[in-house]
């Protein structure tokens, strides 16, 4: 007597398509899963930074002190990012162009925001790295899982074909093993869908508050150019 | 600072995500494991089927033969049995005549004493019809003997014919019979072979059930008609076993059977179907 078939055994002795199909989906997975915990860290520190830093700048701080202190935060091999990168870039351009005594208002403004805009679509590079990767699994990975589950079942209708007497004996385990390639697609892509639009999401809400507080900083500098 | 510990997570976050990601398809590996590893006692069975072989019963000629065969040793038996109780009878009616003849010679005994006592004077004029009297009654009672006797003879004769009678019926039959025997064996086979060969048997088909099919046929072989009898509760498997007898037919090879073993044994025919190798 057999004792059973398990998923296990499915997948050991399914034959070289399905668990090329399993193998390619399991990867995927991973791989998934690395850029899900990676984005996650980073989309989380980059909310939280967000917060933290208007709650620096709002604070009354004098703006060259906070410049001051991110630079010294540089020379400390601490990378700065997001919403104090955009700062930094914007106010040391302002900074330059305000010492040249020959460029006029409007000039300095528009390279301080010339600044922020680069700055700011440097950022969303960053937060949005990975985020295609997600949606192409997502989409994909639920197609390899059929691809698997089409040459399994077409495998188990070229063995029925030489059957005399047809039971459900002959077909399932066939069956089965095809259905686990869709199972595994399946479980690929559910993850990376869910994920992708939840990190998407969170990813406008980073930008367009570096948007505010981009436009917000850039009529802090033209009160400044402006009151002299 | 908070800030610096969130900054390096942004650029050095991915061996903590390799590793988090790894773990968790290890625990979920773990976890598929350990869940088949507790359901291996009621697994699904499925399993490589072996090939399916129809079981094909008959109301079986030679079953019938063997049923009538007894029936008749049966009736022998009682017969017998009767006979013997009759005889038992006979013999105690035997005894009673017997006894009563002497009670009645005791008593006539007596009464000659009697007579000898209270009538010596009468005696030679009585004893002549005295002696009369004896010899009547013992003529008689030597004809009842007689009769008795004769009875019981005839009775005997009657009985060894019977049995004699019996006997050779029974070998008669049984001649018959392994005749016949032989060529309903085959023709049985043989419907049971093309029966088998047509049967395709059902998914639905569990082993235990059972259908039973009356099939009529012509002398040519030729089906008349097949009715399920006896449905196994299953319409697909009562339809397989009713498409495998039409797919059969028609038995040609019957043709080469005598009219009345045909008539006797193939003209009404039951068949039992029933899958009896199947794993579940």
């Amino acid at each position: 007597m057999n004792d059973g078939i398990t998923p296990t055994t499915l997948i050991l002795e399914a034959s070289l398509p399905v668990q090329l199909v399993l193998i390619t989906l399991l990867l995927l997975s991973i791989i998934s899963w690395v850029m899900i915990f990676q984005r996650w860290l980073v989309l989380s520190a980059a909310a939280k930074g967000v917060l933290s830093f208007e709650h620096r700048f709002w604070s009354g701080m004098d703006l060259s002190q906070l410049y001051k202190e991110g630079s010294q935060m540089q020379k400390e091999d601490i990378p700065v990012v997001g919403m104090e990168n955009i700062f930094r870039s914007g106010f040391k351009e302002f900074m330059r162009l305000r010492q040249q005594a020959s460029v006029d208002k409007e000039a300095i403004m528009e390279g301080a925001q010339r600044a922020m805009r680069v700055a700011y679509s440097r950022e969303e590079e960053k937060l949005e790295k990975h985020l295609p990767f997600l949606a192409t699994v997502a989409s994909v990975s639920v197609y390899i899982g059929l691809f698997g589950t089409v040459i399994g079942i077409m495998n188990s209708f070229i063995g029925l074909a030489s059957q005399a007497q047809v039971t459900l004996q002959v077909i399932a385990p066939d069956i089965a093993e095809a259905l686990i390639a869709t199972a595994m697609g399946l479980f690929v892509a559910i993850p990376a869908v869910v994920v992708y639009n939840r990190y998407t999401a969170s990813v406008d809400n980073i930008t367009s508050s570096y948007i505010t507080f981009t436009d917000e900083f850039s009529s802090i500098l033209h009160r400044q150019v402006h009151s002299d | 600072m908070k800030d610096s510990i969130n900054n390096v997570i942004i650029y050095n976050g991915y061996p903590l995500s390799v590793v988090a990601a790894v773990t968790f398809h290890s625990l979920l590996l773990a976890l598929l494991l350990y869940l088949q590893s507790n359901r291996n006692t009621d697994a699904l069975e499925l399993i490589q089927p072996t090939v399916v072989k129809a079981l094909l019963v008959q109301e079986n000629p030679q079953v019938t033969n063997e049923r009538k065969r007894v029936e008749r040793q049966q009736q022998q038996q009682r017969d017998r049995q009767q006979e013997e109780a009759r005889r038992a009878a006979e013999a105690e009616r035997q005894q009673q005549a017997q006894a009563q003849a002497r009670a009645e010679e005791d008593r006539q005994q007596r009464e000659r004493a009697a007579l000898r006592e209270r009538q010596q004077q009468d005696r030679l004029n009585a004893e002549q019809l005295l002696r009369e009297q004896q010899q009547r009654e013992a003529e008689q009672r030597r004809q009842r003997e007689l009769a008795a006797a004769q009875r019981l003879q005839e009775s005997r004769d009657r009985e060894l014919q019977r049995q004699q009678e019996a006997a050779d019926a029974a070998a008669a039959a049984a001649e018959v019979a392994s005749s016949e025997f032989e060529m309903i064996q085959s023709g049985t086979a043989l419907i049971q072979q093309l029966v088998q060969e047509n049967w395709s048997r059902p998914p639905s088909a569990r082993n235990g059930m059972q259908a039973i099919i009356q099939i009529r046929m012509l002398p040519t072989g030729e089906l008349i008609d097949a009715t399920i009898t006896q449905s196994s509760g299953d319409p697909a498997f009562d339809r397989s076993a009713e498409n495998a007898v039409y797919r059969a037919a028609p038995f040609t090879e019957l043709q080469n059977l005598p009219i009345n073993v045909f008539n006797a044994n193939f003209r009404s025919l039951s068949l039992i179907f029933e899958p009896e190798d199947l794993l579940n």
